[in-house]
């Protein structure tokens, strides 16, 4: 394709092609202090190509694909071009992972023990990452945690922050203009920005760490707080695991390993400095 | 007459038996299916572990060694674990 670039994510390597030169000068930018794979053979391709050959120029409309596509992605606009990019990895890592089972989780690490926080889209859980990683924490990823099968550590995902609608504010007031993208409005999921991962998240994004919590936070009630059953726990981890079912065995036994290990609370929170008091106060219980 | 249906377990290693606090989960490693059970599940295939076939009221012997079964209809209960069993293939008609 015209435009490429190349691009090391945790274990994950990346190749984005794009017909045009926005995404990927926007994608150089945010991604300028990650490893410099340029030429390494990449796990996975990306293609951000023109829906049809006049859609180049017209209008641009993107239709995103690569290794493994979904049929029904809607085409997108060259504004929105960024974006795209980021879909076109995340829907890489989800529909073709096989090294590690794949939770669709934020995880932070503290003194090499590492907290995973699962839920639904608008739990809160990539926010908080974020929020956690500008106080102490090392962010480990927003999306997806990925569990060794081995170790049955967690090893990190750091790619950059996706930030919606009113988390946007939240941590743009808090986090240097350098390290944000620039505002995507009126994307399908609302208005979208991206935040750079802190220098040591991506310089440590080799390093995995052992689970010492799982959360499963809730925004927009609460406080409140409960203890979760091991079974509703690895329900809802498989459910939110792209790969469980493609794994087999092995992801049984760390999943099963991960469950049994790990204590696991549900948090409701009312907003962002209630779910941090919350985050600190059960860490210290556990620690 | 009517027939008492009669089941076996594939072998031993064909299920992997994984109890957490609340639930049991097995894995099915022909089909690579998980699933989550509770009691009196997990006591049933462990009751059928040997691989012979086995009836309801056969199972109900053997559990009754191992647990208070209580009053009520334990050999009609057992058979409809054992058909649940049969649909989604933990074991079959031997």
């Amino acid at each position: 394709m015209r435009h490429s670039l190349t691009l090391r994510i945790g274990p994950a390597t990346f190749r984005i092609g794009s017909a045009w030169a926005l995404p990927i000068d926007q994608l150089k930018r945010l991604y300028a202090d990650y490893p410099d794979v340029e030429g390494a053979i990449a796990d996975f391709t990306v293609r951000l190509q023109p829906t049809s050959a006049i859609r180049r120029w017209v209008r641009p409309s993107i239709f995103i694909t690569g290794d493994h596509g979904l049929a029904d992605a809607a085409p997108m606009s060259l504004a929105h071009g960024l974006l795209a990019a980021e879909m076109g990895m995340n829907l890489q890592m989800a529909l073709g992972w096989r090294r590690h089972l794949l939770l669709h989780a934020s995880s932070v690490e503290k003194d090499g023990r590492v907290l995973v926080m699962t839920g639904e889209s608008g739990s809160g859980k990539s926010t908080l990452a974020a929020q956690l990683g500008e106080r102490g924490w090392r962010l480990m990823g927003d999306e997806f945690a990925l569990l060794d099968l081995d170790s049955c550590a967690i090893l990190p995902f750091p790619r950059l922050v996706s930030l919606k609608n009113k988390a946007i504010e939240v941590i743009a007031g808090e986090v240097p203009g350098a390290r944000m993208g620039p505002l995507l409005g009126a994307t399908a999921k609302g208005d979208i920005r991206h935040m750079v991962p802190r220098a040591d998240a991506v310089a440590r994004m080799g390093e995995g760490g052992m689970p010492a919590l799982l959360l499963f936070p809730r925004f927009g009630s609460g406080p409140a707080e409960r203890p979760v059953g091991q079974g509703e726990v690895f329900m809802r981890l498989t459910q939110a695991s792209t790969n469980y079912v493609a794994l087999g065995e092995p992801a049984f036994a760390a999943l099963t390993r991960f469950v049994a290990q790990v204590p696991a609370r549900a948090i409701d929170f009312p907003s962002g400095e209630a779910a941090i008091a919350m985050v600190d106060r059960v860490w210290s219980e556990i620690a | 007459m009517v027939r008492e249906e009669v089941y076996r377990r594939e072998g031993a290693e064909a299920i992997i038996v994984r109890p957490l606090d609340d639930i049991v989960l097995l894995y099915h490693r022909p089909s690579g299916q998980t699933h989550m059970v509770i009691s009196p599940v997990p006591e049933i295939l462990d009751a059928m572990a040997d691989g012979l076939p086995a009836s309801a009221a056969m199972l109900r012997d053997r559990l009754a060694l191992l647990y208070d079964l209580g009053e009520g209809d334990v050999v009609g209960e057992i058979g409809q674990h054992l058909a649940y069993l049969d649909r989604i293939g933990l074991v079959r008609p031997a």
